[in-house]
């Protein structure tokens, strides 16, 4: 009888539950099934931990001591602990920005810095750490498409000065680093300078002048995005378009005074080595320089270029 | 006769009332709320996991509000199936034990509602702990979530960031404090421990003792996770070729056990994401579903029993 009866009220409630299951899947609630990977790495007890609907909590103790291998400097060990952490916790947006810095950020800079490694071991080990935590990030995304801050996180590392002469085309990355900000720009929910970086990033992309000048006065037309950076590189682009133009008096007309064009146009080029364009920036600072009679020893060409170098230099010795 | 007497004797509801008071006393004096003491160590403890951040404002703390839920709900899970299965098994071999269970069944109590009531009282104090963990865990969190919020917003203005970015900060940080989501995660800890004391409650009506039904009401819990894919197993047969006898042993295995997977959204919300009300009403319909038939059940059984 009382068998009847458990088999008739689980055939009665089947339907519904896996209605409800198909509702939770659709809002994005239920987290995948856990690899049975991450139940080897975990161990048992953290294993029984994590089915009985405490995944979360496991993840929390694997962060806890991610951080000690952190300390430690064992960036096997803390690449592989964020690898189950993120399979635990897969929605954590924490998670995996946390692991893709430790790769391409903290490891890249241990590699930089370690001087028990001859160079070129270093800098493949820089390399690699990098690549990982712009892998990690990438995932990361797949999980989470519409998370704007994980897209806006990899545009930063695409298009960061200090990690983009990893890849072997900067003026892929940068593209990427464009298209990826591009994606967090249009979830909606993604603040103002993020559509700003999106346009460093094309601004920076061979080729993809024109498309960029467009984002530039599209951006120009609120007072908000009136920052330095996208002044002086409307300035450029406009310049690139139109090779006849006045980019000395243009360059004044948008900062105000020659002073202020000078020392705008002045740092743009302290900045070459950021791969920015830099279209008639050269011939501006030249006639400036002599508007405002600069000594020769206080020109801007005279004067060292600003970091970042890149890997050739900095695994030299 | 006092009002309370005349309500218990006249009654269902209130006979149910009287032993759910009574089994609620009973566990209290078990000095259970003890345990609380512990949870406070374990929500205040959590607030000191504070890991460096690695970007600017909107990364700062956040990785502690996310540690305080996680802690803090894990501890509600652990605690609240612990005592739904340890309490239920307990009471019926107790009353037996002590001979109250004689006591009682000689007067003209409905075993329904002696059964209905020792339920009750377990939930009751289930109910009880976890909305007192709620509120320590809420205070914590929002204390907690000001001070993150604070040192976020002061830092974005530092750094000079425009109107909507700060607001747009502000919005996704307070995702991750005390939300109407997260008190739906607690209800739905709740309703799990209700389905795993309705089932505690079933077994130990057959069992020979209380360890025997602890252990298996907690292979029952633990199996309960994998329910869903069976029944998926089931389901999608057709898919990928299973034999007969395996879609049949997938078929009986997701009618006769409890599917607990479903309540797994807890997991989300501590990631910070909202559970929609209608989710939690279907949580709660099936939280009820099972106390309701494995009450039932525990009656089929425990009215032939004989003492």
């Amino acid at each position: 009888m009382l068998t009847l009866a458990l088999l008739a009220f689980g055939a009665a409630r089947m339907p519904f539950e896996a209605g409800l299951a198909e509702d939770i899947q659709a809002a994005g609630l239920m987290p995948p099934k856990m690899e049975i990977g991450t139940r080897d790495k975990i161990g048992q007890t953290s294993s029984a931990v994590a089915l009985g609907g405490l995944r979360t909590l496991v993840a929390t103790f694997l962060n806890l001591r991610a951080f000690g291998f952190f300390e430690e400097q064992r960036w096997n060990d803390v690449s592989e602990t964020y690898g189950t952490i993120v399979d635990l916790a897969p929605r954590t947006r924490y998670y995996w920005e946390t692991g893709s810095w430790h790769s391409a950020y903290n490891a890249a800079s241990y590699y930089l810095n370690d001087s028990k490694l001859p160079a070129l071991r270093r800098r493949e080990a820089w390399r690699a750490a990098i690549f990982q935590g712009r892998a990690f990030l990438e995932r990361g995304i797949r999980n989470n498409p519409n998370d704007w801050n994980l897209l806006s996180s990899l545009g930063f590392l695409l298009a960061d000065a200090n990690k983009f002469p990893a890849f072997r085309d900067p003026n892929a990355s940068f593209a990427r680093a464009a298209e990826t900000y591009h994606r967090a720009w249009e979830t909606g929910k993604a603040p103002g300078y993020v559509r700003r970086n999106e346009f460093y990033a094309l601004a920076r992309v061979t080729g993809k002048e024109s498309e960029a000048l467009s984002l530039a006065h599209e951006l120009y037309t609120e007072q908000r995005n009136h920052v330095p950076t996208v002044m002086i590189l409307l300035l450029v682009l406009e310049s690139h378009e139109n090779p006849e133009l006045d980019v000395t008096a243009r360059a004044v007309e948008i900062f105000g005074t020659p002073e202020k064009a000078y020392e705008a146009l002045a740092s743009h080029w302290q900045h070459t080595r950021e791969h920015f364009p830099i279209y008639g920036v050269a011939g501006a600072l030249k006639s400036l320089e002599k508007s405002l009679a600069v000594s020769p020893d206080k020109s801007i060409f005279n004067k060292l270029l600003q970091s970042p170098a890149g890997p050739d230099e900095w695994f030299s010795h | 006769m006092s009002k309370t007497n005349a309500v218990a004797r006249g009654s269902h509801v209130g006979r149910i009332w009287v032993i759910a008071r009574h089994a609620f006393t009973q566990l209290v004096r078990m000095k259970v709320f003890y345990f609380l003491a512990v949870f406070a160590v374990i929500a205040i403890a959590s607030n000191f996991f504070d890991l460096p951040q690695h970007e600017g404002p909107e990364s700062l703390g956040v990785n502690v509000l996310h540690s305080i839920k996680s802690w803090s709900l894990g501890t509600m899970t652990l605690f609240s199936v612990v005592l739904s299965i340890v309490a239920t098994a307990l009471l019926l071999p107790k009353d037996v034990e002590d001979r109250t269970l004689y006591t009682i069944l000689a007067k003209p109590v409905p075993r329904i509602d002696y059964l209905a009531g020792k339920l009750l009282g377990v939930l009751l104090l289930v109910f009880v702990s976890l909305a007192l963990m709620d509120a320590l865990m809420t205070a914590v969190l929002q204390i907690r979530t000001t001070v993150v919020l604070g040192q976020q917003l002061g830092m974005a203005q530092a750094q000079g960031w425009p109107a909507d970015t700060v607001e747009s900060l502000r919005r996704d940080t307070l995702l991750n404090g005390p939300t109407w989501s997260l008190q739906g995660a607690v209800f739905a800890v709740f309703l799990r421990a209700s389905i795993m004391a309705s089932l505690a409650l079933l077994i130990s009506t057959f069992s020979t003792s209380t360890l025997f039904t602890a252990i298996i009401s907690f292979m029952v819990y633990f199996i309960g996770h994998f329910q869903a894919d069976a029944r998926a197993v089931y389901l999608h047969a057709g898919h990928s070729g299973e034999s007969l006898a395996g879609r049949m042993g997938a078929l009986l295995f997701s009618l006769v056990l409890p599917d607990f997977q479903n309540f797994n959204v807890i997991d989300a919300v501590i990631e910070g994401q909202t559970m929609p009300l209608m989710v939690l009403g279907k949580l709660t319909l099936v939280g009820l579903y099972y106390a309701v038939f494995f009450t039932a059940a525990s009656w089929l059984v425990f009215a032939e029993k004989e003492f």
